[in-house]
This record gives structure tokens, sequence and C-alpha cells, in this order.
């Protein structure tokens, strides 16, 4: 079987992509996507594209993570194989719903680019720190944003499908989470290993993303990297087991900006007393 | 007992094996239509694994605990992750490995005590409802795709005559 392997990016050393479908387009930055302002009507069907071709390499990667390292502990093996059904169900529906929209797949360019990140790394729990607590955690963000603009936009089923995969990314980030307490609890060193994952990103996002005022492939003007970073979604990084401190961090990240709690419902008045 | 166990060890390792052959496959296939199919299948082969590994438990043996079969078998295991075609790939799972594997399931069911070793039969009654609705799912992916059938009979007559079970040191 042939192996995927590594390219150069400056100093960088990042993995080849997998492989897709020959109708798919894989670019390597930003600016090489056709985002499209959200008025336009090919904005949405990117948006459904790009989430679909996120969860195939979603998909890519924690199918590697079980081939690559075959000596992890077998409850966490477990959790990822999970993970593989919950990302090939993933796909199928944003599939499903890029077609009831007219789209196609291989209708816009695709990025791999948190493969290549991620499978550059040669420990799991570098690998769980990049995908799962961080592209996952990220996602959670987006999507917790997305499903209800989606929503308020008169697109219900779109919101529904975006619902369904947040929660099945909050486990995924949870899972991460867990696992590497644990390893770290076992093994001081594999601190320096999540540091240095971490780390690594930083460089190869601050690489290949787009600058404040670049023009992307269809004329989008893109703004400044810091204003895309999305609304914390509090909540579900609650649910996935990110301490006070974590959620405070990520918050300074994104300028203090969170989703609101949707408020507990009213008590019921007419409900007789206990 | 002992018996019981080496042949419940052994199809746990094989079904590790199966796991990490259609999680290796994934990022080297193509198709997104195959990934996806992978990916159903990459976790039932875990469920089959993790439950044969939990009933080794039970037969007085180490949980999750693997036997690695006989090594001809073993060799064929590696042949059929080596193979880098879809239409191959699927012809070898599908085909060859997994039709031969229900069968020595079977096999199983016939030889075993269906009182004292019932917790094991309902495991592998489990398993083989899987394992056929697989072979069906990679029959519908092929026909979705246009994929090729390539002949899997010479790599199933190999399997077929293979030894699965190691013989104890």
């Amino acid at each position: 079987m042939s192996g995927i392997g590594h390219f150069r990016l400056g100093h960088l050393t990042l993995r080849q992509p997998p492989a897709r479908d020959s109708c798919f387009t894989v670019v390597l930055r930003d600016s090489e996507m056709h985002e499209h302002a959200g008025s336009d009507p090919r904005a949405l069907r990117e948006t459904v594209h790009r989430h679909m071709s996120n969860e195939i390499t979603s998909l890519d990667i924690a199918a590697q993570c079980l081939a690559e390292f075959p000596d992890a502990p077998w409850e966490l093996r477990l959790e990822l194989a999970r993970q593989c059904w919950d990302e090939s169900r993933h796909v199928q529906v944003l599939h499903r719903r890029l077609r009831e929209l007219g789209g196609h797949k291989g209708e816009f360019p695709i990025s791999t680019f948190e493969w290549n990140v991620t499978c550059a790394l040669d420990s799991l729990a570098g690998r769980l720190a990049t995908q799962n607590r961080t592209f996952e955690a990220g996602a959670m963000d987006v999507v917790g944003s997305l499903a209800p603009a989606v929503r308020g936009g008169g697109d219900a089923q779109t919101a529904e499908v975006l619902d369904g995969i947040l929660a099945d990314e909050i486990h995924h980030v949870r899972f991460a989470n867990r696992w590497i307490k644990a390893m770290v609890a076992q093994d001081r060193r594999v601190l320096l290993k999540v540091a240095s994952a971490v780390r690594f990103l930083a460089e190869v996002n601050a690489a290949l993303q787009s600058k404040e005022g670049e023009a992307n492939a269809v004329g989008t003007v893109m703004p400044d990297p810091a204003q895309r970073v999305p609304a914390v979604n509090v909540e579900d990084r609650r649910l996935a087991e990110f301490d006070d401190d974590e959620i405070r961090e990520v918050l300074r990240q994104a300028g203090f900006r969170s989703l609101l709690p949707e408020p507990p419902e009213p008590p019921d008045d007419r409900a007789e007393p206990a | 007992m002992a018996e019981r166990a080496r042949r419940i060890g052994t199809f746990r390792y094989v079904e590790v094996r199966l796991m990490e052959t259609a999680a290796a496959w994934t990022p080297t296939t193509s198709e997104m239509e195959a990934k996806v199919m992978f990916g159903r299948h990459i976790w039932e082969f875990a469920q089959h694994a993790d439950a044969l590994g939990r009933r080794m438990l039970e037969l007085r043996q180490a949980a999750q605990q693997s036997l690695p079969p006989a090594a001809g078998y073993v060799a064929l295991l590696d042949e059929v992750l080596a193979l880098d075609d879809t239409a191959r790939r699927l012809a070898a799972l599908y085909d060859a490995l997994l039709p031969g594997l229900v069968l020595r399931y079977e096999s199983y069911v016939r030889q075993a005590d269906p009182i004292v070793d019932a917790p094991s039969l309902v495991i592998i009654e489990r398993i083989l409802v899987d394992a056929r609705r697989q072979r069906a799912d990679a029959e519908q992916l092929r026909h979705d795709l246009g994929l090729p059938a390539p002949a899997a009979g010479p790599l199933a007559q190999r399997e077929g005559a293979l030894e699965l079970v190691a013989a104890p040191a």
C-alpha cells in the first residue's frame, strides 16, 4: 500500500493530502477557496460543501490515527473508531443536503489543511490536541453560530443537520480532553508534545491564512484574521469538558465574544405545587 | 475452555486487523462513498473486537487479549492490507476474507455447546449479521460507483486452505 508522504512549506514539514475523488480541486491557502459574500446565492452551498469536505478530512484523520498508533490504549482506539463512523455519517448527511440545495461534490475548491497539519505530527496526544481539541472545538464555535443564523435565514433543514453534527462533535472534543489529561497525568512529557503541536499549528496557520484586505479566488475581500475568530460556544465547550481557565483563554483570543446559552424555560405558573 | 479461548482470542485479532485495514485504506482511497462505507465498518469491526475481548476475560484470559493466528493467515492479512486499488480492496475484503471468516464463525457456532458457551454464540451471531450486511454494502457501493468486481476466487481459495488458529505454543 502506498503511504502518504510529506512536503515542505518554508521551514515547516506538512503531510501530503489524503486521496480525493478527481472531481475535487484541492488547494492549500485560504485565499484559493471560493468563500462568497453572505448575500451570494452560492454562499450557503459553499459553506455546506466546505463542511462536508472537512468531515471527509476528519474521517481520514481519525482513521489514520487508528492505523498509525496500534499500541494506543484499546478504549481510546474504540473512541477513534466510533469517531470514524460519526464523521462518515456527517459526510453523508451534508452530501445529501448539498444535493438538496442544488449543489454537487467538487463544485468548489476544498482544503485538507487539518490533515496536512495533524497528520504531520508524530504523537497521538499532539494529534488529539490539534484535530479534536482545536479544529473540532473550533468547529463547535463555528456551527454554534452558523446553525441559528441559517435557521434565522429560513433554512431549518440545514440548521437541523448542523445541530445534529454539533452534538457528535462535542463528544469527539470531550474524549480528546479526557485522554490528553490522562496521558499527561501518566507522563508529564506529553505536555511538551501537546504544546509543540499547538505551536506548530499556529506557525502553519500564520503561513497559510489570508491577510486582511486580501481578495480570495472569487473576489471576496477577507477581513483581518483576528476578526474571523468565531464567537465562543461556551456552553458546548463546558460539555466537552474544557475547564474555566481554558474557556477564559479561548474567550480572550476571540475578543471575549461568546454565544449566549438559551435562557431557561420560565416556570409554568399553572403547575400544581409539589 | 482453553481451546475456546484460543479461538475467541484469534477472532479478536482478526477483527482488530480488519478495523486497522479499513482504517489504513480510508485516507488512501479516493472515492468519498468508499471512505464513508469504511468509516461505518471500522466502527463495526471495533465493536466486534471489543465484544470478543470482553468475552476473553470470562474465559479466564486477560480482557481484550488478542491471539495471533497461524503465520500463513497473518501473511494473508498483510497482503490484503497492502492492496492499493479500490476495486481490488473491495474484492479482497468483502469477497474473500469476510466470507471465509463467516464460515469459520459458523463452524464455531456448530461446534459450541449452546448452553455452556451461549455468551460467545450471542456475540458471534451479532457479528454474522453485521458481516452479511457489510458484504451487501460493498456490493451496493460497487453498483453505485460502477466499479468492477475483480475475481476474488483465488484469494478466497487460499484463505479457505489456511489454518486460522495457531498451534498452541
